[in-house]
């Protein structure tokens, strides 16, 4: 029994979810923007009197933005950072108040234990500004839990929105540590991640990239004429010579849409063949992704249609009248990259290997929160 | 004392096989009620009395069980909670009782894990889907019968010989209307184009991200990643253990008779030693005064197989995921709960 949403929250709500759905919210990075900036209006104006409330509320959101675009997974990735970042809020906020020390016996038990480890003495700093205040379920003034608690939740997910805003200077931030002079970068379609991080590095050193076409959608051609307008030297070429230069190539560099528990990813189509090529030549293969975009889901790969297909004129357009009643076209847009095939994670967070992710997912979310 | 010594050590033992005749109780649980029962029949007076006791008492179970380290896993787990246990009762006693209630709790828990464990495999299985499993486990089977209420799947189950607990699946899976073969150990090669998946139970899960069970997974493990098959295992938490072998020989169920070459006699002897038929073994030059017999299906002699692992060793690089219900992990995830509960 959640109270209902404010009708303005719930508003921006329907909205989001239905420029979701017609697809006119294009990028993880807008999608993950955008369910911030819904998720900010309907926790102020939110009404709830415990944590249990407001956490139905925002999982309701989450459950509803995810279905009109599942293939979309960064929107499910920012409500679960959401989630655990108030979550984490509310834990400091209500320490030492309303816990008592009996309560720590009864709960500490054998599957505590192999989920949490060790037992730790709990660290009772007492906060100067005293939100000790704080009273849940207050039936005189039902209000008084939000309207203490908000303040701080505000700033948790003004954290994120400030994560999501800086993910292109932080991933950017040791480029040249990366990328050493007169190196041959190969690269594919036009990853805004890949892009700044080469433009970070061109600052100090001088290299080639090498950019493919990135058929059907041809998105290279844009990445190859913003790279060599900031002055890096590139070459463009179609998708068959991959594996033929990818002797002389040093790196590859690669964007993801989203990167999966196992370590693997969903990245443009093509970036398995790359990743394949630069295995057979043992070349290393780096990935640059905002952390937003982990996903803490395991099973996506195995369903076919994770890879969401596109319009399939672009592969055999009507023009070809006769053949397009003979023939099956399917254009999928992204590939799954297995985690053998990806050396190392480039992050707003710092540099992972793919065998880390699962760490890196327990740390920014919470378990509860994988399915909606 | 040592009549005392004795007379415990025989009835943990005796504790232990009574619960283990619960169906559902797997060793490691079975050990930890053991070892509950013997914290409440134990009369030590301080922790460390306790603790001692406990170690004893799974010392006993470990050495008369003849497949340890399932066992060992528990053990231990329980053993660490125990030294652990952030204790704020005002009397000893209150502590035991509220430690074997723990332990009773935990083993009640336990028996829903495997549920968990079916629910979260039931994702990876796809409609019409060919698995192959190795031999018997309790939890395979209830992730198996779980995806044959909503899809449709069929099953190979290897024999797993010696013990051809392989047959036991067989019988259950067909008793649920799953299609179900049985496949020779030796076939699974040959099989294994046709499956989809693999999926097996474990007696441990080991530091490494590596998985000890029934003799037999490893060649499985191998023959998967060779046809890029994934390659699943399921284990309950408290399967978990910090061994770390870095080869088969590294286990402790490994001694030295173990698959161990016969000290043949010095060529040249008069001993008329026949080897007709592959199976018969040479003992110490006697002439073997019974004619072989050639009979239809030889068979391996008890002894023979006495010389077989019955446990190996599966690299975490062949496993692709592991099952657990603290969620599904990749085999380097299983450490980070080791290192939690055990380390620092």
């Amino acid at each position: 029994m959640a109270p209902e949403l404010q009708s303005a929250g719930y508003r921006a709500v329907e909205v989001l979810a239905g420029k979701l759905r017609r697809r006119q919210v294009v990028g993880s990075r807008e999608a993950a923007l955008e369910t911030v900036l819904v998720l900010r209006q309907v926790v102020s104006r939110a009404q709830f009197s415990n944590i249990t409330q407001l956490v139905a509320i925002i999982r309701d959101v989450g459950r509803r933005l995810s279905e009109a675009q599942p293939k979309e997974h960064t929107v499910g990735n920012i409500v679960r950072k959401v989630l655990h970042n108030i979550r984490e809020e509310y834990n400091t906020a209500t320490q030492g108040t309303a816990l008592g020390t009996s309560s720590v016996r009864n709960v500490y038990s054998i599957s505590k234990f192999v989920l949490q480890g060790q037992p730790r003495k709990h660290h009772v700093a007492p906060k100067s500004e005293a939100t000790a205040s704080l009273k849940e379920n207050d039936p005189n003034d039902p209000d008084s839990f939000a309207r203490g608690i908000k303040p701080v939740l505000m700033e948790a997910i003004q954290d994120v929105l400030d994560e999501l805003e800086t993910v292109y200077d932080n991933v950017s931030k040791n480029a040249r540590d990366h990328i050493h002079s007169d190196e041959i970068i190969l690269t594919i379609g036009h990853s805004k991640t890949v892009e700044a991080f080469l433009k970070a590095a061109a600052h100090n050193r001088n290299f080639t990239v090498i950019v493919a076409e990135t058929g059907p959608s041809y998105s290279g051609h844009e990445m190859a004429r913003s790279l060599s307008a900031a002055g890096i030297s590139t070459f463009l070429v179609p998708d068959s010579s991959i594996f033929a230069i990818m002797s002389r190539v040093n790196k590859v560099l690669l964007g993801a849409h989203a990167i999966l528990a196992n370590g693997g990813m969903f990245a443009i189509c093509g970036s398995l063949l790359a990743a394949s090529a630069a295995r057979a030549h043992s070349t290393p293969v780096v990935v640059c992704a905002g952390q937003f975009k982990l996903t803490p889901l395991w099973n996506l790969y195995h369903e076919y249609g994770a890879l969401d297909f596109a319009d399939p004129s672009s592969v055999l357009g009507f023009e070809e009248g006769d053949l397009v009643d003979k023939v099956d076209v399917v254009n999928p847009y992204y590939d799954y990259v297995g985690p053998e095939l990806v050396d190392v994670l480039i992050t707003n967070d710092g540099d992972h290997p793919p065998s880390s992710v699962y760490r890196l997912i327990k740390e920014s979310y919470d378990d509860e929160d994988h399915e909606f | 004392m040592s009549q005392m010594g004795q007379n415990s050590s025989q009835d943990i033992y005796c504790t232990f096989e009574r619960l283990l005749e619960d169906e559902q109780l797997s060793p490691p649980l079975a050990a930890i009620l053991a070892l509950t029962e013997l914290i409440v029949s134990s009369n030590a007076g301080t922790m460390f009395e306790l603790v001692e006791a406990l170690k004893a008492g799974a010392e006993v179970l470990k050495k008369r069980s003849s497949n340890p380290i399932s066992l060992n896993a528990g053990c231990e787990l329980f053993i660490a909670f125990v030294t652990l246990f952030p204790h704020e009762s005002d009397s000893f006693s209150e502590l035991k009782t509220e430690l074997v209630h723990q332990g009773r709790r935990y083993a009640a828990e336990a028996i829903s894990f495997r549920d968990k464990i079916a629910e979260s495999t039931l994702g990876f299985i796809k409609d019409d889907s060919v698995i192959l499993t190795h031999s018997y486990s309790r939890v395979v089977m209830k992730a198996l019968l779980h995806a044959h209420s909503t899809k449709r799947i069929s099953v190979y189950v290897t024999e797993a010989r010696p013990r051809g607990l392989g047959l036991k699946t067989y019988e259950a899976l067909t008793a649920a209307g799953i299609p179900c073969t049985v496949v020779l150990d030796s076939a699974v090669a040959y099989v294994m184009d046709q499956v989809d998946f693999v999926l097996v139970g474990s007696e441990a899960v080991v530091e490494s991200g590596g998985l000890i069970n029934a003799v037999g997974s490893n060649q499985i493990a191998i023959i998967a990643k060779a046809t890029n098959k994934p390659f699943y295992a399921l284990a309950e938490s408290y399967k978990f253990h910090r061994l770390f072998p870095l080869s088969q020989y590294d286990l402790p169920t490994h001694n030295a008779d173990i698959l161990s070459l016969p000290s043949l006699p010095q060529r040249g002897s008069s001993a008329n030693t026949t080897s007709s038929s592959p199976a018969s073994r040479i003992t110490d030059g006697l002439p073997s005064s019974k004619p072989t017999v050639p009979s239809a299906h030889p068979t391996m002699t008890a002894e023979q197989i006495a010389r077989n692992p019955r446990v190996d060793y599966t690299r975490p690089d062949l496993i692709s995921l592991v099952f657990s219900d603290v969620g599904t992990l990749t085999p380097e995830g299983v450490s980070q709960y080791l290192v939690g509960m055990f380390a620092g």
